[in-house]
């Protein structure tokens, strides 16, 4: 047992953060730079745990998770999460939009733009289906675009470690928004003055901030045990699996909601970027979420 | 990183599963304090004898010398076992002893520790006082040097198990007019001196656990001081370094259990057709799977650095407020039936009540939380 991310991993992460710190910062991430998703495919993001014959990097769900973290962390697009598990469980060579049923039988393809494919989330079995999308609308999370496209049956891919795959990576997306989120309300409760003092200083506001704090850790450490189980095929990867997607999301949306009163009047702007981790939260939360059902036993 | 345990250490665990199978005592542990005395020495002495106390503990002092991990394992299998909490033995073996081996002389330390280990010496923490709580340092008893002595004056509170101690962690002031961290010293008080008074104090389940404590003139001789005259708040940061720091391992496992008889209990009413607690439990599930997931992560720091991770303030508040959202779901699944609880029933009410010291004692929340606003993240402090 060793749930250290230890050097290898460590590097891995810091080179993520340091490319994204530069390319994606949050205060752009609603526009994102052109000609994005060929850089993101050349970093091999959405390749790092296809075999190395496939072409790709060869590295554990581990790893893959704590990259991914970093990637929310800057609300990368979501089209990398779907590709990154149809990549590993298909043979498709391109950019992959996520698509969830949009309840009259149609799809909702979320970050569709130059997607001809999307994979279709569903807590049973994932599928690919070809989409031809039109022009593309916006959705509440600024970051990312939808468009409608006809229901179809598509080609499923056959067993649940896909599924767990996906809940992974969208567990560490949700990991990512959460942290972005604690990470701007502390930095805000350094720098804003009121009353003479630091706003942090009010423990008010610092207990706030703690509480940000631990709902990071909790999920985090999930996230690692989960990846873990996957990894190995442990007997109870899906129950971990789950048990790690709902507690990354219910970070980000209560990080999502607490930045927002820390920053008091101008986390209502437009302006600010406040808002976007929690609205990239709920998002994510209303694709294949988690429910109490294997969680239970 | 990798969750599967090496063969030598499964190997360990099934050990510790055969032999706890065959030693758990069949009767429950009393719930009262004195009644749980000799229950609780013998069950130590128990675990002395077949090498379990003290299982990452230095072999010359009587311990295993293993890691860390190892100790988790024991007590993930201890706690499986439904092997009884180790009560009145708590505060010498997990933090009483581990403060001798980081600060004591050898004669301290070879004199306390296999006693400790034995559970022929009981310890107690003489820390808070009525005017010094989350404020540790507004500490006002009084040791004052006479000869080769402290003259001890004073009074302590809230001091757990004081009533069945022989030994107490005793943190006092013994440089006169000194203010705040100066001037403090921890020493090594025995409880049967004369000159000390203790008066069991009544819990809100019942219990009578803690105590206050009185001392007129007591008498402890320099020898007993630990680290040195003056460095008191050093060493009793250490103590609450390791209070803070491992009393959760044992935990999750304990909380992953009381967990799963939540959902048989749900599942046999038929609450869990309910949605918010079936909801609710499923969330307490995934709470717990995390816990163990930080516990593992923590150690995993430690085996690498040396000292439990940053992040070990997190994991206390998490777990002491995990814990209290499992009491109380015990409570509103038991319905009606909280009317008729009585002072001496065991049971969900009496842990419920019980379990209000998890966000109060050690620290309390409020006090953790400041620390992982200021320590972790960074913030100023308030003025
Ligand atoms: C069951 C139990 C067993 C105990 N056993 C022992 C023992 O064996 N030995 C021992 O020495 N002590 C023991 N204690 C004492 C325990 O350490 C103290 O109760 C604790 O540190 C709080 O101190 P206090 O009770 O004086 O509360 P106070 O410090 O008076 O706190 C009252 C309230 O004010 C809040 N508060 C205080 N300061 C701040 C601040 N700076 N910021 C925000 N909020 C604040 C607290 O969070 C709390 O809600 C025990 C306590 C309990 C409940």
């Amino acid at each position: 047992m060793d749930l250290h991310p230890g050097d290898e991993i460590e590097t891995l992460r810091s080179a993520t953060a340091e490319w994204l710190a530069g390319r994606l910062p949050l205060a752009a991430a609603r526009r994102s730079p052109p000609g994005l998703w060929d850089e993101l495919e050349a970093m091999g993001w959405p390749v790092m745990t296809l075999a190395e014959d496939r072409g790709g990097l060869a590295l554990d769900h581990a790893s893959e998770a704590v990259v991914f973290a970093e990637l929310g962390r800057h609300l990368a697009p979501l089209a990398m999460v779907a590709t990154a598990v149809a990549r590993r469980w298909t043979l498709l060579p391109a950019k992959c939009a996520l698509a969830i049923p949009a309840g009259d039988g149609a799809l909702r393809a979320l970050d569709p733009e130059g997607a001809d494919v999307a994979l279709v989330a569903r807590a049973d079995e994932l599928a690919t289906v070809e989409i031809s999308p039109g022009p593309a609308r916006a959705t509440i999370d600024l970051t990312t675009l939808q468009a409608r496209v006809p229901g179809a049956p598509g080609a499923p891919i056959a067993g649940q470690k896909a599924v767990l795959h996906l809940r992974l990576l969208l567990a560490a997306y949700a990991l990512g928004a959460a942290d972005a989120a604690r990470d701007m309300a502390v930095d805000y409760a350094k720098l804003r003055v009121q009353f003479g003092q630091p706003i942090g200083a009010f423990q008010a506001i610092k207990h706030i901030c703690a509480d940000m704090a631990v709902g990071c850790a909790v999920a985090r450490s999930q996230l690692y045990y989960a990846a873990c189980a996957l990894g190995e095929d442990a007997a109870d990867a899906a129950f971990h699996v789950l048990a790690a997607h709902m507690l990354a999301l219910r970070a980000a949306l209560a990080n999502g909601r607490a930045n927002i009163q820390v920053h008091g009047g101008i986390g209502m702007t437009d302006e600010a970027q406040a808002h976007l981790p929690l609205k990239r939260a709920h998002l994510l939360g209303r694709i294949i979420p988690p429910g109490a059902g294997i969680l239970l036993g | 990183m990798r969750i599967a345990f090496t063969p030598e250490q499964q190997a360990f665990r099934a050990t510790c599963r055969v032999w706890l199978g065959e030693n758990v005592p069949a009767e429950p542990r009393p719930l009262d304090a004195l009644d749980a005395l000799p229950f609780d020495t013998a069950w130590q002495r128990r675990l002395f004898d077949a090498g379990w106390a003290g299982i990452n503990w230095p072999r010359e002092y009587g311990g295993r010398g293993l890691s860390l991990i190892e100790q988790v394992i024991w007590l993930e299998e201890y706690a499986r076992a439904n092997a009884p909490w180790i009560g009145a033995n708590f505060v010498g073996v997990n933090h009483g002893g581990p403060t001798l081996i980081a600060n004591a002389s050898e004669e301290q330390k070879a004199f306390h520790l296999p006693r400790i280990l034995k559970g022929e010496a009981i310890w107690c923490q003489g820390f808070s006082e009525p005017g010094a709580g989350s404020d540790l340092a507004a500490i006002r008893t009084t040791g004052r040097i006479e000869g080769d002595h402290l003259i001890v004056n004073g009074s302590k509170i809230w001091t757990s198990f004081a009533h069945v101690a022989d030994w107490q962690e005793l943190v006092l002031r013994t440089e006169p007019g000194s203010q705040r961290h100066a001037g403090l010293s921890w020493v090594i008080c025995d409880m049967h001196a004369p000159g000390i008074t203790v008066r069991p104090i009544r819990k809100i389940n019942g219990q009578t656990e803690f105590c206050e404590v009185f001392y007129d003139d007591v008498r402890v001789p320099l020898g007993n001081v630990v680290g040195g005259l003056g460095n008191g708040w050093k060493v009793a940061m250490s103590t609450l370094g390791f209070e803070r720091g491992t009393g959760f391992i044992a935990d999750q496992v304990r909380i992953g259990i009381e967990v799963d008889e939540l959902i048989a209990t749900a599942r046999a009413s038929g609450a869990i057709a309910n949605q918010a607690i079936a909801g609710d439990l499923a969330l307490l599930r995934a709470e717990v799977a995390a816990l163990r997931a930080m516990t593992y992560r923590n150690i995993s720091e430690a085996a690498r650095t040396g000292q439990p991770g940053a992040e070990s303030s997190l994991i206390r508040l998490f777990t002491s407020e995990l814990n209290q959202r499992v009491d109380r779901m015990a409570v509103d699944l038991l319905g009606d039936d909280i009317i008729d609880f009585a002072y001496g029933d065991p049971g969900p009410v009496s842990e419920y009540l019980r379990g209000f010291a998890h966000t109060i004692a050690g620290g309390t929340a409020q006090v953790q939380r400041n620390i992982i606003g200021e320590r972790l993240l960074g913030l100023p402090r308030g003025r």
